[in-house]
């Protein structure tokens, strides 16, 4: 067989060279390839004899400093949902007032029942999803910008040093940063991770990275409950996720999946100035799926929790499930409809509030409304808004992370994991809430 | 003038300006697709010109091609297999250095390679003097000096392109030598590998230098033989 011949020649050889070098034929083989290269850049390159410390270099200096560097990273973080927040609050609220008008309009319908469907199923569904498309498009040019400024490689630099210490390289801060867009492309993008164990604790835990689709719901309640700190209350979901992300990968790379994780260097490319068009192209891309989202499968939602709402069914579900969250002091039938829906997207949930409370609507919009008909104070907005952070990704997630793995048994521990951290890490702050308000 | 269909494979590091060269090579005629077999995004895109229809392929931005990462292998594999006939290789004129390392693995292969020189004002800026002509002598392949974010020396490259399709220009391409004791080793492997099957489409010496590399990629595909 000359193929195996082949490879016993080529143990052969590595070993030979091994004995002969001390080094790796790999190593030896790109030497040559860099000698060949610094030979010909002497021919071929003439540089100023004192280069000039380019504008990079001097940003770097401040952006990567050892004591500011991390510091520097949660200040942008914090910008970027305060620039989200601010700015999208105006357009939410035009978008409101269209959608009301609509309603109006809408509920006189005859049939009832077709008017009920549209005004409260529809309007009341998608509308509610829509009216919060802004702070996601808002969202992802900030991305965007971050992404094409060179930052975001920034940010894992300055995070490598952490992540070491947990098991894993900064080129996973990359993906778990994206992870901050939406769940799938992250998931992808962890193929640039080379060691294969690194790769997967990294796709294990991006789901704990708050989505964009998980922002309408905190904005829902956050707008409700946390009038005042609402900015706070949405970083403390993003700062609770990063928090549990390190700890889970921690203990994940320590209990399950050892090894030596891969050493490379990081790649730090010079600042850009992002065009305009490019970073509304990044922003169309990725918001283009919630807003396709929002006509087919939220849509579809929406009018299948009107359905079994109409009928009388929705209750029973509802009340099946109910009781498990109670210790976490959701344990109303409604939310855990919501639940059960925002495994399908994860804005569903608000889609689900939507048509849930559509009749009651106010003039404080209707996240004012879950506090009155549900009975929920501040402490249950908050653990419900922990648990929607944490519980079980998304379809659209839980695909990628099956394809990416390979594997229906990863699949399956994270979709139980991520539930049992959700309902864990909700009831906690719920009973331990209670002790002090 | 003959009316034939040219594809070029568009390779380089990231960051070294690929997407706005695809760009402006395809403007808004582009598609996404993913790479067989695996979901990794695959960009194509036409361009006209000369009367040739030139269909543009995107390949994953790498540094290296070796097959530590599935988007180097798949950039690997584009050009062995589906053989383009040009690869371009996007090089940051800033970052010379580092971004040729991948440019000579290409030429390793003995890809039809074009050397796009990006970013030529970067390196104005910074006051470095590139030998052009010389950087082409060289590397036996043809190089460009283009500015791709103001849409500078797109026709350049398009020429170039067209000029290897039709025989006009060559690529003499290099043969790196790697010292005495691998050089050795290389061949003996070169002279079994080239019994194989794989050197219908793999160079005898690139296999044997990527089997020297431990290439868990290329071995895979010596047992499968």
């Amino acid at each position: 067989m000359d193929k195996l011949e082949i490879i016993r020649a080529k143990d052969e050889s590595l070993d030979h060279l091994r004995k002969v070098h001390g080094d790796d034929a790999e190593t030896l083989i790109a030497d040559a390839r860099y000698g060949f290269i610094s030979g010909l850049i002497k021919d071929v390159l003439k540089k100023p004899a004192v280069e000039k410390e380019t504008t990079t270099d001097k940003i770097d200096r401040l952006i990567l400093n050892r004591w500011l560097g991390i510091p520097i990273f949660l200040a942008i973080l914090y910008g970027v949902f305060q620039f989200t927040f601010v700015v999208s609050e105006p357009i939410i609220n035009w978008i409101n007032a269209g959608l009301d008008w609509l309603a109006g309009l809408t509920s006189g319908i005859s049939p009832a029942w077709l008017g009920s469907l549209v005004a409260d199923g529809i309007i009341g569904g998608v509308g509610a999803v829509l009216s919060f498309i802004p702070i996601i498009f808002l969202l992802y040019i900030a991305l965007s910008i971050l992404e094409d400024t060179g930052y975001l490689s920034r940010a894992a630099f300055v995070m490598d040093r952490l992540m070491h210490r947990i098991g894993l390289h900064g080129r996973s801060f990359v993906t778990l940063m994206l992870g901050f867009g939406c769940t799938v492309p992250a998931v992808m993008s962890s193929r640039t991770i080379e060691n294969p164990h690194d790769r997967l604790v990294t796709i294990l835990v991006t789901p704990l990275m708050s989505c964009g689709a998980k922002l309408p719901v905190y904005a829902l309640l956050a707008a409700a409950f946390f009038t005042a700190y609402q900015g706070l209350v949405v970083f403390s979901m993003y700062a609770i996720g990063v928090v549990l992300m390190i700890l889970l990968a921690w203990l994940f790379r320590k209990k399950m999946i050892p090894g030596e994780s891969g050493h490379f260097v990081m790649e730090l490319p010079p600042y850009r100035l992002p065009t305009v068009i490019t970073v509304l192209a990044h922003m169309w891309e990725r918001g283009w799926a919630f807003l396709s989202r929002a006509g087919t499968l939220i849509f579809g939602a929406v009018v299948l929790i009107w359905l079994l709402n109409y009928f009388d069914i929705l209750e029973h579900i509802g009340r099946a499930i109910a009781p498990v969250f109670a210790t976490a002091g959701f344990g109303q039938w409604q939310s855990a409809v919501a639940l059960v829906f925002g495994v399908l997207a994860k804005e569903a949930v608000v889609g689900a509030f939507g048509t849930l409370f559509a009749g009651a609507e106010t003039a404080g919009g209707f996240g004012s409304i879950i506090g009155t008909q549900l009975g929920w104070t501040p402490l249950v907005a908050f653990a419900f808004m922990t648990m929607i952070l944490l519980y079980i990704p998304c379809v659209a997630a839980l695909g990628a992370i099956k394809k990416e793995t390979v594997s229906w048994k990863w699949t399956l521990f994270t979709v139980a994991y991520t539930l049992a951290l959700g309902w864990v890490v909700a009831t906690l702050i719920y009973q331990v809430g209670s002790l002090f308000i | 003038m003959s009316k034939k269909q040219i594809t070029v494979a568009l390779a380089g590091n990231p960051n070294s300006g690929k997407t706005t060269v695809f760009n402006n090579l395809t403007g808004a005629r582009q598609h996404v697709g993913n790479w067989p077999g695996v979901t990794v995004e695959k960009k194509e895109g036409f361009c006209n010109f000369q009367g040739n229809r030139i269909r543009v392929v995107d390949l994953p931005g790498v540094y290296s091609l070796t097959a530590y990462s599935l988007d180097e292998v798949i950039a690997r594999d584009y050009v062995v297999d589906e053989k383009p006939d040009v690869a371009v290789d996007i090089v940051d004129a800033s970052n010379l250095e580092r971004n040729l390392y991948l440019a000579v693995q290409f030429l390793e292969m003995k890809a039809n390679l074009v050397i796009a020189l990006n970013m030529m004002d970067v390196a104005e800026s910074r006051g470095y003097q590139i030998d052009i002509k010389e950087l082409s002598r060289l590397l036996g392949t043809p190089v460009v000096p283009m500015v791709a974010s103001k849409n500078q020396g797109t026709e350049d490259l398009l020429e170039l392109v067209v000029g290897i399709t039709t025989g006009n220009i060559q690529v003499s391409g290099i043969n790196i030598q790697y010292g005495h004791d691998v050089e050795e080793e290389i061949a003996k492997l070169e002279k079994l590998a080239s019994s194989n099957s794989l050197a219908e489409s793999y160079s005898p010496r690139w296999l044997a230098v990527k089997l020297l590399e431990d290439d868990r990629e290329i071995i895979k595909k010596i047992r499968q033989t």
